[in-house]
């Protein structure tokens, strides 16, 4: 999370399959759910309008499966869970973020100097 | 957290926010794929309007044009009828002013040759067309064809070829 709670929406759209596919490998959510647990983890940037078409793609690509299941509320809701691709995925985009983190931490951790210096000539 | 009962207005307010989705789907994401995803978005929206509201629902939703073109990216079906609607359309529109402007270069030659009685017609491919004309000497009779086998032959080529354009080429890049 950043300092100040707000989370840059593009980096967020990156890493939101993998949030996904994370909260997916715990139990097996619907849509709304998924939006809440989200928010819950303070990701509340996170709007319900991506979290859907991304749980689409990931169907697509055999990361998650679902099923429909009767709701009190009228509509039946479609429960998605992962996958045996989707622990691979999950697995793979796991290491490759750890490793990235990994990478910047060194960089992004020295505090940021007032000014550049100058090329030497 | 407290659950709201939701009101016609909510219930309104939700269908519109699918609608607005649809609308952009509708004749290019196959139907049964369609109401799919129009069911599970509804039901997610209820969801969510019961624990904060609808108008807090639909505004976490965000941008509905770009949820609705994500969708679209997602689901979009081999042949778009929209596109294909559009293009049969422009090939109509674009025969017919060609006609027309043949038919008005033709009445300008009939009037410079200085021709006088009957009437003059032109034609390509007779019985085929598209374009066929027919002219008084007077400049009083305005005849032009609005539809032939050829109109049908080209509307109906636009449509298949417009609607039909992007998913060739979506495969050939893949």
């Amino acid at each position: 999370m950043a300092e100040n709670g707000v989370h840059d929406s593009q980096l967020l759209k990156g890493v939101l399959s993998l949030a996904l596919l994370r909260l997916l490998a715990e139990r097996e959510s619907y849509g709304y759910e998924l939006v809440t647990r989200l928010h819950e983890l303070g990701l509340t940037e996170v709007q319900d309008g991506s979290v859907y078409p991304a749980l689409g793609r990931l169907e697509r690509d055999g990361q998650v499966t679902s099923r429909l299941v009767a709701s009190s509320s009228g509509a039946a809701r479609k429960y998605y869970r992962l996958s045996a691709g989707g622990y691979a995925e999950l697995t793979h985009i796991g290491l490759a973020w750890q490793s990235l983190v990994r990478a910047l931490d060194p960089i992004l951790s020295k505090p940021v100097p007032a000014k550049p210096k100058e090329a030497l000539p | 957290m407290n659950q709201v009962a939701l009101t016609k207005k909510d219930r309104a307010r939700i269908e519109l926010a699918v609608q607005a989705v649809d609308w952009k789907l509708n004749g290019r994401v196959p139907r049964a794929r369609r109401r799919q995803v129009l069911n599970e978005l509804r039901g997610n929206l209820i969801e969510a309007a019961e624990q904060v509201g609808a108008e807090n629902a639909v505004r976490q939703l965000g941008d509905v044009k770009a949820l609705a073109s994500s969708y679209l990216e997602l689901y979009r079906g081999r042949f778009d009828f929209r596109a294909a609607a559009f293009w049969s359309f422009l090939m109509y529109a674009a025969i017919q002013i060609l006609g027309l402007a043949l038919f008005f270069a033709f009445r300008a030659g009939v009037a410079a040759g200085g021709a006088h009685g009957a009437s003059y017609s032109f034609e390509l491919w007779p019985g085929f067309g598209p374009f066929a004309g027919k002219v008084s000497a007077s400049g009083n009779t305005f005849e032009v064809l609005i539809g032939s086998p050829a109109h049908i032959l080209l509307v109906m080529l636009a449509f298949i070829v417009g609607g039909a354009y992007r998913s060739v080429f979506a495969r050939r890049r893949a």
